[in-house]
């Protein structure tokens, strides 16, 4: 290879790496505010869609499941409590699933969904089913527990995605129960009792 | 492939081409890994194939456009510079656009890039002839990919979950084996040996050879 070449060579890459990533940032500046935009929009209609019944969603504070930003808001109606809701990250099988749920008054899971996920497709990514997801409702922190035959008492696991299904009960759910709970007794004392009706 | 560029081909041959002669999977024995990760049901398998018809498509023909550009050692970074590049593109208009797609998608379209069958048609086809042959060698493998992951999936989701499409068909217990890996294995095997029992039987072929790849 002579001197030539290897500059003509290099010219070449330099050239079309740069018209390429000229292309990916118009494209992505086009984008990006549009997606931020779509997708604060959707967080918010799932937030309300996991409370159909609250008049106001209140963010309450952040925590760090796995390190990652989830945020947990109080669901209010005329005035009063009537449920909270929270976000979470579970550690799946091939990703972490980023979960929200609301529980009523007295902890009871009322709905749950699965925001973003990128476990396997035709598997894991069955979390996402209603079959899957609408098990959660009316479900305490002792019946928050995957077991792997027929059951309406605990959650059923998903045939072939055991970690996926465990990862969402346990270390999303349950988890993030756990915390709520917690955080619930340590705000508590800075607010009057009747903040929260039984 | 020189019997491609010798003869004048028409468009219609290169799409047959794509998919019996040069099918991706049966016949190429390449990109195996998603015809076994994503093939236990027919969903899953159709819309991964509609995935890869559009990206080798898109990227067959941008690679005969700039054909003449590359230099011929440092081919294979600008078809990964392509590759990536298309698939990042669709990802993120999908994601500004059309986000209903883009939630049943999203998975598959992340996953292309990694695909040797892209590469290997870029190299063997697209970097040889014309953007117009090119397109439409790029439309028959990628037909070709997505006939044979609905095939596959067919099999797997009406053995493994006794349902196509997610509509129950079938009401016994299903065998589960199916949806796992081993089940994809199995229904690859058997197809591709299929098929060559056809080819070596009525068509006077030697059967599927290739590479391998993922």
């Amino acid at each position: 290879m002579t001197f030539k070449e290897i500059l003509k060579i290099t010219a070449n890459l330099v050239v079309l790496y740069v018209a390429g990533g000229l292309i990916l940032a118009a494209v992505y500046v086009k984008t990006a505010p549009i997606i931020a935009e779509k997708a604060a929009q959707e967080k918010k209609e799932a937030l309300q869609k996991m409370m159909p019944d609250a008049d106001t969603i209140q963010k309450l504070g952040d925590w760090k499941p796995h390190g990652k930003l989830a945020e947990y808001f109080v669901a209010k109606k005329d005035g009063a409590v009537i449920g909270y809701v929270v976000q979470t990250f579970a550690k799946g099988y091939s990703s972490y699933i980023n979960i929200l749920f609301s529980v009523n008054n007295n902890f009871v899971v009322q709905q749950i969904d699965i925001l973003h996920h990128a476990e396997t497709p035709g598997l894991g990514d069955e979390i996402t089913t209603k079959w899957f997801k609408g098990q959660f409702h009316g479900k305490d922190m002792e019946h928050l527990k995957v077991v792997k035959r027929e059951t309406t008492e605990y959650i059923q696991a998903i045939s072939g995605a055991t970690i996926s299904s465990r990862a969402v009960t346990k270390d999303g759910i349950k988890k993030g129960l756990k915390f709520l709970e917690k955080a619930l007794k340590g705000e508590k004392q800075h607010e009057p009792p009747t903040a929260r009706k039984g | 492939m020189n019997h491609l560029q010798q003869e004048k081909v028409s468009y219609w041959g290169l799409i047959k081409n794509g998919i019996f002669k040069e099918n991706t999977i049966f016949r190429l024995v390449i990109s195996l890994c998603p015809s076994i990760a994503v093939t236990n049901s027919v969903r899953n398998g159709f819309l991964l194939g509609v995935a890869v018809l559009f990206v080798q498509t898109m990227v067959n023909s941008t690679v005969a456009l700039l054909r003449n550009f590359i230099h011929p050692r440092i081919r294979l970074p600008i078809f990964m510079l392509i590759i990536s590049g298309w698939v990042t593109v669709v990802d993120l208009l999908m994601q500004a656009y059309a986000r209903a797609a883009y939630k049943e998608m999203g998975l598959y379209i992340e996953i292309i890039v990694a695909f040797a069958s892209i590469l290997a048609r870029a190299e063997m086809f697209a970097s040889k002839n014309k953007v117009g042959a090119a397109f439409f060698d790029g439309l028959g493998s990628g037909l070709g990919f997505l006939v044979a992951l609905v095939l596959i999936s067919f099999f797997r989701e009406l053995l493994g979950r006794g349902s196509l499409w997610g509509f129950q068909i079938v009401h016994t217990k299903p065998m589960l084996i199916m949806l796992m890996p081993t089940g994809g294995f199995l229904v690859v095997g058997l197809l591709m040996g299929f098929f060559n029992w056809i080819d070596i039987n009525f068509y006077g072929g030697k059967g599927a050879g290739g590479a391998g790849g993922h």
